[in-house]
């Protein structure tokens, strides 16, 4: 259980997204109590993946889902929160998680014979990175559902401190474990 | 503009009100306890209980933006909008 006024949170497209469509009477009462302590802070990273997202959606729709899609994009952006761009610490952390980390930890997704290119996913690697040090830099833990990705990041930090003097550790909240 | 603005925000004015006793008697207690009055100290409850208020508000506000913005979307349109793009293999260079 995390205490939703302990702090705030750096909240990852995945936690953002897993919280607000949970059924869970708990989970909504976390989420609501979270509000009224703090903002919803998302790294700027968060909201170009979101609003590409958004994009793709409404250029796959039929002509008449697009409106629905639209107003999903703007409701979405009505209530962006904080939200944490990238300034030069966080380029420079970014930056040593690349050199350090230049693969995906994963191999691309696959999902109903439908399948995540290379491309795709290394581009996906880099914004966790880009999130990840946003966090580092932010000293913000970071709530995501997405353990894949940000352990294998938490993990290098640990394992090469001499990269990020006065950093870390990076704290991790998995959104499935909040309640 | 800014002194006015400052000015408008310590003003104060006279009013009455009907608090229940329960509530009053307790206010009193706490003021004769760090021996201010009670004006200040029910100034204080009513600004923590506006406060209080507004967040819930806001918070609200944001979970509704929140089903808004997800919800009506199948697992698959989610994941596109978490930046997980997934196409069928021919549409792949």
């Amino acid at each position: 259980m995390i205490d939703p006024a302990s702090g705030p949170l750096l909240f990852d497209a995945s936690a953002e997204s897993w919280l607000a469509r949970s059924r869970e009477p708990a989970v909504h009462d976390w989420l609501a109590r979270y509000l009224r302590h703090h903002q919803v802070n998302v790294s700027v990273v968060t909201i170009v993946q979101r609003i590409r997202g958004y994009a793709l959606l409404w250029q796959r729709a039929a002509e008449d889902r697009r409106a629905a899609v639209e107003a999903a994009r703007v409701a979405y952006l009505q209530q962006l929160g904080r939200v944490r761009g990238l300034d030069a610490g966080t380029a420079v952390v970014a930056g040593e998680l690349m050199a350090l980390l230049p693969h995906p930890p994963t191999p691309p997704r696959r999902a109903h014979q439908l399948v995540e290119s290379r491309e795709e996913r290394l581009a996906r690697w880099r914004f966790d990175l880009l999130i990840a040090a946003t966090a580092l830099v932010t000293r913000m833990r970071l709530i995501h559902n997405n353990a894949e990705d940000f352990e294998a990041i938490r993990g290098a930090i640990e394992r090469s401190p001499q990269r990020f003097p006065g950093m870390g550790p990076l704290e991790l909240v998995r959104c499935t474990l909040v309640v | 503009m800014k002194r006015n603005e400052h000015r408008s925000k310590d003003t104060k004015r006279r009013t009455t009100l009907t608090l229940p006793a329960r509530d009053l008697l307790h206010a009193e207690r706490i003021a004769r306890s760090r021996k201010v009055n009670l004006s200040t100290v029910v100034a204080e409850a009513l600004a923590e209980g506006l406060r209080v208020q507004a967040a819930t508000e806001r918070s609200e506000e944001v979970l509704n933006s929140y089903r808004q913005a997800f919800g009506g979307f199948s697992d698959r349109d989610v994941m596109l909008l978490d930046g997980i793009v997934l196409d069928p293999p021919e549409r792949r260079r």
